[in-house]
């Protein structure tokens, strides 16, 4: 039991303090537990920001993609995401993390007989480690180059779609921009010496005899099992908003499309997302910070996240009211941050058209 | 007899229209072109790939004793096993109320019968054991008798509304009745409750209590008097503003500490107010939605039939605007249940920690997917049904169409 005092002692000077906590999942930092309290809050803040990001990305592409195929002609398609849909929105999420965690992740093998797929994924249950590229020395020249390449394009592109409005011919704008920019990076990639290179995980035997895995990008069963359930759940909602747009638009906009002889693909891109996106945006960003809240629950697989990091202070030391206030701060900077992108996003897609 | 008719009159269809249909249907909807035939084959091996992988675990590698053995702890948790008469009569009222409410909105398709009829297999293959078994006999013909009543008023104009108002009282009514049928009279105490009960009532509780709560927090939010406005605006945003997660933790880590000693209660009893404020919150955002969306006219129609701000507000305004956001209401309900699990990171035993706990024991060590899948299957059946229920309140009401 905590000392009530020590709960309502308020100052932040605690975090000054050794943590006395060592974590599992550490990104880009090398937290030990002599740091400070308030590094080890860094760190957390770390971790919650990784799975928001990568699992935004992530969501957006699956619920897009499911939303699309529940309205495909082709009723097994259409059929198949409704199931999904329907299956993953009615269960908790909780439910889903845990069963990611401990039916799929932990079940994995202990890591000397680790899965071995074609010598560039090892699968276990203390590490998935994928093929990822490294930086060297040379990376940051490459970056500047790779930054003039970027402006380039764009500056490319939106001079060729100036001619376009004025010439009423595709150019293919987008297509030579982006050109442009492979073209510069693969070129300025040779002549600043190969700034990447690949990194493959491989399967070492240290001098003791324990098999153990280096190198390659290294993901913990924790931040896999909370990501997927994550993007798989959030997926769902993002799927039934992206159906909802298509629907709410006229059939008079599909069938003018056929009419003018555009593909599916085509009027899929070209005519009926860029005008769903307007009804899409506003709930899109709603799911955003769901997810975002919802990051919270990978406390309950200990996934090193905010509240984990918070709950593990209060129980060393208490002041709960400050570990709580710099808690709810988080995840309003957090919601405050995307809030921001999606509306200038959103004002950006509703002047397009009007 | 011989000649085909075109007017499809009964004895002369000498075609075979059920096969030549199926075949213009696969035609149409699965192969009409290269693109489509591969998207069908993806998804025919996508879908026995999951069909297979689901049949051979329910039905050959699963080892259900898990469930068999626990069934008290994923139920009840730690609930005393001779109040256990407490939980029947709100279980009847309940399995009674959702038949009415289910035969009344059903056109009666074959597809009704067959959702009962998976229903009831399910309630009878997993929960009834021994004497348990009479009295969940006991709930499913309440159910039944309640949908057959509902189904026979939709031919009797006169009992039909009569019939809905029975069902909407006693939707309300079963609330309370839940709440001191269990815990008054020598009941028992809420850090007793467990398992898929403790879900339940949490939820029951939650909404219950957020609702009213939520409705008089968007009606302040919406009052002209600033400090009042400012006030609601400010509990429902930081509200909204962290997870539920957090909010338990404070309600386990911080209420304690303000709270002075003589109303000290059980964690459990904090975490129930703080879920109750939390679905106030998020309840109060939707009936905001609802009463922007009620024309001005109404209300200075209702003022000019020399109605107090009052009777405009509750008799005029809040019946339209609730109306307008039901499916929005129901959405919040389900997410509120499946929210309930949350407790089972704050150490509950509710029937996510109830399962956890059964697959810790030494002798089912290895059984996680039977326990996670079963418990997954009793949240998802609930909130699958209500928002079915959801879509057939809706049409019933008209809304979304003019």
């Amino acid at each position: 039991m905590i000392d009530r005092a020590l709960d309502l002692e308020l100052g932040f000077g605690f975090l000054s303090g050794p943590g006395g906590f060592n974590f599992s999942n550490q990104w880009l930092t090398g937290y030990d537990s002599n740091d400070s309290r308030l590094g080890a809050y860094g760190v957390g803040i770390l971790n919650t920001v990784r799975l928001v990001l990568i699992g935004i990305v992530l969501t957006t592409i699956l619920g897009v993609f499911a939303g699309v195929a529940r309205l495909s002609d082709n009723w097994l398609v259409s059929r198949l995401a409704t199931l999904y849909v329907e299956t993953i929105r009615n269960t908790p999420l909780l439910i889903q993390i845990v069963i990611w965690y401990t039916v799929v992740f932990l079940q994995l093998p202990k890591i000397a007989d680790a899965v071995n797929i074609l010598d560039v994924f090892y699968l276990s249950n203390r590490a998935l480690a994928l093929p990822s590229l490294a930086a060297n020395g040379a990376f940051g020249l490459w970056a500047i180059f790779l930054a003039i390449g970027a402006v380039a394009a764009f500056i490319l592109r939106k001079w060729l779609l100036r001619r376009e409005e004025r010439d009423g011919e595709s150019l293919h704008a987008t297509t030579w921009g982006l050109a442009l920019f492979v073209v510069l990076a693969v070129v300025t990639f040779i002549a600043t010496g190969t700034p990447l290179e690949p990194n493959t995980p491989s399967l070492h035997v240290t001098d003791v005899g324990i098999r153990n895995i280096t190198g390659g990008l290294q993901v913990s069963p924790e931040f896999a099992a909370v990501l997927i359930g994550l993007v798989i759940y959030t997926g769902a909602f993002i799927a039934e908003i992206v159906r909802g747009g298509i629907q709410a638009l006229p059939r008079g906009q599909d069938e003018a499309a056929t009419a003018l002889g555009l593909s599916g693909y085509q009027r899929m891109t070209l005519i009926i997302l860029p005008q769903a996106l307007r009804i899409i945006i506003p709930p899109l960003t709603n799911q955003y910070l769901n997810l975002t809240k919802n990051s919270s629950l990978a406390v309950a697989i200990a996934y090193p996240e905010i509240i984990w990091v918070g709950t593990t202070i209060v129980n060393n030391i208490g002041r709960a009211v400050p570990v709580f206030l710099m808690i709810f701060a988080t995840y309003l900077a957090l919601s405050l941050a995307i809030s921001v992108v999606m509306n200038s996003f959103n004002r950006r897609v509703q002047l397009a058209g009007r | 007899m011989n000649a085909p008719n075109a007017l499809g009159v009964r004895g002369t269809r000498t075609v075979t229209p059920v096969s030549y249909r199926a075949r213009r249907w696969a035609r149409t909807q699965l192969f009409s072109s290269p693109a489509n035939t591969a998207l069908t084959v993806v998804a025919v091996t996508l879908l026995a790939f999951v069909l297979y992988t689901m049949l051979k675990f329910v039905f050959v590698d699963a080892d259900w004793t898990i469930i068999n053995i626990n069934r008290r702890l994923i139920f009840l948790g730690r609930f005393p096993q001779s109040e256990e008469w407490r939980v029947w009569p709100p279980m009847w009222l309940a399995m009674g109320l959702g038949g009415l409410s289910y035969g009344l909105l059903s056109r009666g398709s074959l597809r009704d019968l067959v959702w009962l009829a998976a229903a009831v297999v399910f309630i009878l293959g997993f929960l009834a054991h021994g004497m348990n078994g009479l009295l969940f006999g006991g709930a499913v013909m309440f159910s039944i008798a309640g949908y057959g009543a509902g189904r026979m008023a939709g031919n009797r104009p006169q009992l039909r509304p009569r019939l809905g108002t029975v069902a909407i009282v006693g939707w309300l009514l079963i609330i309370p009745f839940t709440v001191i049928l269990i815990s008054a009279f020598g009941g028992v105490k809420p850090a007793l409750w467990g398992g898929l009960l403790l879900n339940v009532l949490l939820a029951v509780i939650g909404i219950g209590v957020g609702l009213p709560l939520g409705i008089l927090l968007a009606l302040s939010r919406a009052s002209s008097l600033p400090v009042l406005k400012g006030v609601s605006t400010a509990i429902i945003e930081v509200t909204r503003g962290g997870p539920l997660i957090a909010w338990l933790f404070i309600a386990r880590f911080v209420l304690p500490a303000f709270i002075p000693d003589a109303l000290q209660t059980d964690v459990i009893v904090n975490a129930m107010i703080i879920v109750s404020l939390f679905t106030a919150a998020y309840v109060a955002e939707i009936v905001r939605g609802g009463l922007q969306s009620i024309d001005k006219g109404q209300v200075e129609a209702a003022h000019a039939l020399g109605m107090g701000a009052f009777h405009v507000t509750f008799f005029i305004v809040l019946p339209q605007a609730i109306r307008a956001v039901i499916p929005a209401l129901v959405s919040q309900m389900i997410a509120l249940w499946k929210d309930t699990t949350l407790f089972a990171v704050l150490g509950f035993t509710d029937a996510l920690g109830g399962a956890q706990a059964a697959y810790s024991q030494s002798e089912f060590i290895g059984r996680q997917k039977e326990a996670l899948l079963f418990i997954a299957l009793l949240f998802w059946s609930v909130s699958f049904g209500m928002s079915r229920l959801s879509q057939r309140v809706e049409k019933a009401l008209g809304l979304g169409e003019r």
